[in-house]
């Protein structure tokens, strides 16, 4: 082996230095040069780095509490800064960019809707197919509903249809924030019907859901919301732009005037929400009169206070956009702009000014200087839920109804089995009479074979004439009209009788408050 | 060689980073009650935090909430969740601490004093229940207290988890003040006083119902010119269980007479009722109010302020009030939540505080009063 050319062509692979005395072995020419010490200690270095883990990670296991301690440290703050960054606390908020505008829509105004609900099931379906519906930008809506003293499922049958709504595909469909409040207040009052609309428990219940109205709205009003409109669950019928509507007039307070349909035999329509007023000087003169704790409310004959109503001002055919100066509001749908109550302005349960609730909301607001309007000829409808006199009357009717379709039965059986006996005769009588007019003709053929012409004119005789009808006479004047005609006749009498009970009705609600139409 | 190599392996880099990690080690052993103390509060309060906060911005200003916005499987940003609230189950007790009860401490603030805000800081209630409102005019030495406030916010929210706050609202007001110059001189003359609390009530209502939330308990009203009141000024006022209860509100100044550090009676407002001021109300127009501590108008009211015994203090003594002052006071949340707000305009011809105590009475509430249970005003 050469061990001096480590080339083929005889040259070295390393230049001689000192002549031949290049003394480098082979072997330690393939030595690894000296490595700097950070590498030469790499080792060592990754084995105290996997030590010093694992004993983290074990004291981490062990003492879970010191992970806040720890993971900060060991991560230079990076973790405990992404931390901070994830929650929030601090908000800023500048109310003067929250004032309400007559175009909402086009600012980004957030509204806030509130709907007080008891034992209102049966009343979700029809209220959330209007929620779907409404025009108004749906994520600049945030829905609060405050859930009291329900038996029935009310609570179950919201969430569901409210996580139906948020989970919607349609972008454009789910709500900004919804809060649902469960609170009971205790019914102080009881259900049943006569009493709840006694005039002397009025106060109470008004109060009460006075109480009810405060509760939701401090719970969901938030520095972010312009307007707030108050809709009750109840409402059947309503424009879907009902919020641009009312909003388009820029007033602090704007009710629509309610009414409610009936059924034909009480007269088709009705006002509704008689809480809706214009103070007058009787009812200013009246409220001097009472004591402290007294609450007038309208539509009872205890307090006849002679104001004009919104609801009876309707024109079917008016000007949607007329206004009209109100000092009291009814709570089926109120739109108001945030300030009026952000100033303070609220649904008082107590008596103020002689006054609860919405109406007291009305005056209240009329107190601090707030513009309080109601639109008499833009309408919607209230739900028609019969009363117990409407229900007693409806059976009534039914049994009217069935005792007279089974007169009429009858009477068409008589009259039929009459048709069937006459007609029974008389083919019998037709028989008996051919075989005697055969026996008979037989007899004359024989005997007047020799007569012929007297008989012909005894059969021109015979021959019947057409009876004259005249073709523009009603062929059935005479025909019995009696249940028809007596029906308008009852009917009018009924709108009569039951108008009190059907007034007494209209203020039965389980959140408004209506009493008799006053005696006037 | 393998000796040298052991020796290299202990070169001086290597011995610096070992003692480094034992003393690490040694430190967590040796420490642990304490830094267990500390941590265990920490992790809590921060756990605690992850979970208080609402998922989504549209949430109670009272909470703190997740920045991060979750997307749906479509890819849209999805909507906020239904939210709940139980409010049969929202207590206020006496003993609010261990109950969990949340406090919100609000405060119109017209000029920032660090005080104040230190003073709010030290309050050992505990902070992650314990939620602040303020409300600032939107004026030039508004936007100048705003700073002030902003800066002394973020230090304390920025600091050690257990002392920040669940969360802070600051509001701006959306209407003028009518007096432009906080004086005091200027502010206490009583042709402006009528319209100066009407719109200091404004404010107040326009902060209540809008910080309130649906799990709020308490509700301090703290004036930003207390600087000094007892570190657990919330655990005592809750302890007594009262729907409104009011400290006596002192101020402390140098007395010339004396030559020393003195107190002396600050707020009048809160005050039991007099037959003659029963009698100079009902000869008043329907839009005059009744104020207190000014001499053309003598009420012969009994005022608190004057009732403390400074000589032999019992702090827990109460007493009835019919009308109460702002610069503290402790509400439940449930008498917001009725209705009882701070009036805008003369009720029974009262305003602002007072008006607050007539109309929470008349909606079955009692005020009270601490007359030997001091705070102190900032003494310009």
């Amino acid at each position: 082996m050469n061990r001096h050319h480590a080339l083929s062509n005889g040259y070295a692979a390393y230049p001689r230095g000192q002549g031949s005395t290049f003394s480098i072995s082979p072997h330690r020419s393939f030595q690894p040069r000296p490595q700097p010490a950070l590498r030469r200690r790499r080792q060592l270095f990754q084995r105290l780095c996997l030590i010093g883990g694992i004993s983290i990670f074990i004291l981490i296991l062990i003492f879970p509490s010191w992970r806040a301690a720890i993971i900060p440290s060991l991560s230079l703050g990076l973790f405990s800064a992404t931390e901070d960054l994830q929650i929030q606390t601090v908000r800023y908020y500048d109310l003067s960019q929250v004032q309400g505008s007559g175009s909402g829509w086009e600012q980004e105004e957030r509204v806030l809707m509130l709907t007080p609900l008891r034992d209102a099931s049966s009343h979700l379906p029809m209220f959330f197919s209007h929620l779907r519906n409404l025009t108004y930008p749906h994520n600049l809506i945030d829905l609060a509903f405050l859930v009291s003293d329900s038996k029935d499922d009310t609570l179950g049958m919201l969430s569901r249809m409210l996580e139906e709504i948020q989970n919607d595909p349609d972008p454009s469909m789910p709500y900004g924030e919804i809060s649902v409040i469960q609170k009971d207040f205790g019914q102080k009052v009881t259900q049943d019907v006569e009493s709840r609309h006694g005039f002397a428990a009025q106060a109470g219940r008004r109060k009460l859901m006075a109480q009810a109205r405060n509760w939701l709205l401090s719970a969901t009003l938030r520095p972010t919301h312009s307007w707030v409109y108050w809709r009750d669950a109840d409402v059947q019928t309503a424009p879907f732009t009902i919020i641009e509507d009312l909003m388009r007039h820029d007033k602090d307070v704007i009710v629509p005037n309610v009414w409610r349909p009936l059924p034909d035999w009480l007269g088709g329509e009705q006002p509704y929400d008689l809480n809706s007023w214009q103070e007058s000087e009787t009812a200013l003169a009246l409220a001097e009169t009472l004591d402290e704790d007294a609450v007038i409310v309208e539509g009872y004959a205890e307090y006849a206070t002679w104001r004009p109503h919104l609801a009876y001002l309707r024109d079917p055919y008016g000007d949607p956009d007329m206004e009209m100066e109100l000092d009291g509001v009814g709570g089926v749908s109120i739109l108001a702009k945030a300030r009026v109550f952000r100033a303070g302005v609220h649904f008082p349960a107590f008596s103020f000014e002689k006054h609860a609730e919405t109406e007291g909301f009305g005056k209240m607001a009329k107190r601090m200087g707030f513009s309080v309007i109601g639109l008499p000829h833009y309408t919607i409808w209230h739900l028609y839920e019969p009363s117990v006199d409407d229900l007693r009357h409806m059976e009534e009717m039914e049994e009217e109804r069935l005792a007279r379709e089974k007169e009429e039965k009858e009477e068409a059986d008589r009259a039929q089995r009459v048709q069937t006996l006459f007609r029974d005769t008389k083919t019998e009588w037709e028989i008996d009479n051919a075989f005697v007019k055969d026996a008979m003709q037989e007899d004359q053929a024989a005997r007047k074979a020799s007569e012929p012409l007297k008989d012909d004119v005894k059969a021109a005789v015979e021959t019947p004439i057409a009876k004259p009808v005249k073709p523009g006479m009603p062929v059935e004047q005479n025909d019995p009209r009696a249940p028809g005609a007596a029906k308008p006749q009852r009917s009018k009498d009924t709108i009569e009788s039951q108008e009190i009970p059907a007034m007494k009705h209209a203020k039965e609600r389980i959140d408004g408050t209506y009493g008799e139409k006053p005696k006037q | 060689m393998a000796v040298a190599r052991t020796m290299r392996r202990t070169g001086p880099t290597t011995l610096l980073l070992a003692t480094i990690l034992a003393l690490g080690f040694l430190f967590f052993v040796l420490t642990p009650s304490s830094s267990s103390a500390i941590t265990d509060t920490g992790s809590v309060v921060s756990s605690q935090q992850r979970e208080d906060a609402a998922d989504n911005i549209l949430s109670p200003p009272t909470k703190p909430f997740v920045k991060a916005q979750s997307v749906r499987e479509d890819g849209h940003i999805a909507p906020p969740p239904v939210i709940h609230y139980n409010l049969n189950s929202l207590t206020s007790t006496s003993d609010s601490a261990s109950m969990n009860e949340r406090v919100l401490i609000l405060t119109p603030l017209a000029r920032f004093y660090q005080g104040f805000w230190d003073n709010v800081a030290k309050l050992n209630y505990p902070h992650e229940l314990v939620s602040i409102g303020f409300i600032i005019p939107n004026t030039k030495d508004g936007n100048t207290a705003a700073a002030a406030l902003e800066e002394a916010i973020s230090k304390t929210q920025s600091g050690p988890i257990g002392s920040r706050f669940a969360s802070i609202s600051i509001l701006r007001q959306d209407f003028e003040p009518p007096l432009q110059s906080q004086d005091e001189k200027e502010r206490h003359k009583m042709t402006n006083q009528k319209e100066r609390r009407e719109s200091m009530s404004r404010a107040r209502n326009s902060l209540v119902f809008t910080t309130l939330g649906p799990s709020t308990s308490w509700v301090l009203w703290l004036d930003s010119d207390i600087v000094e009141t007892p570190n657990t000024l919330i655990q005592d006022l809750t302890s007594h269980n009262r729907p409104i209860i009011v400290p006596n509100c002192y101020q402390r100044y140098y007395n010339n007479d004396k030559k020393a550090m003195d107190t002396r009676p600050y707020d009048y407002n809160s005050w039991i009722d007099s037959p003659t001021a029963q009698a100079l109300a009902d000869s008043m127009e329907p839009d005059e109010i009744l104020l207190e501590g000014y001499a053309e108008l003598p009420t012969y009211r009994t005022l608190m302020a004057l009732l403390a015994d400074t000589a032999n203090p019992n702090p827990r003594r109460e007493i009835s009030l019919d009308g109460v002052g702002g610069t503290a006071l402790m509400v439940k949340a449930d008498v917001h939540r009725d209705g009882a707000m701070f009036p805008a305009f003369p009720f029974y011809h009262l305003v602002e505080t007072e008006g607050f105590a007539k109309m929470a009475k008349r909606l079955g509430y009692e005020a009270y009063g601490l007359p030997d249970y001091f705070v102190y005003h900032y003494n310009e």
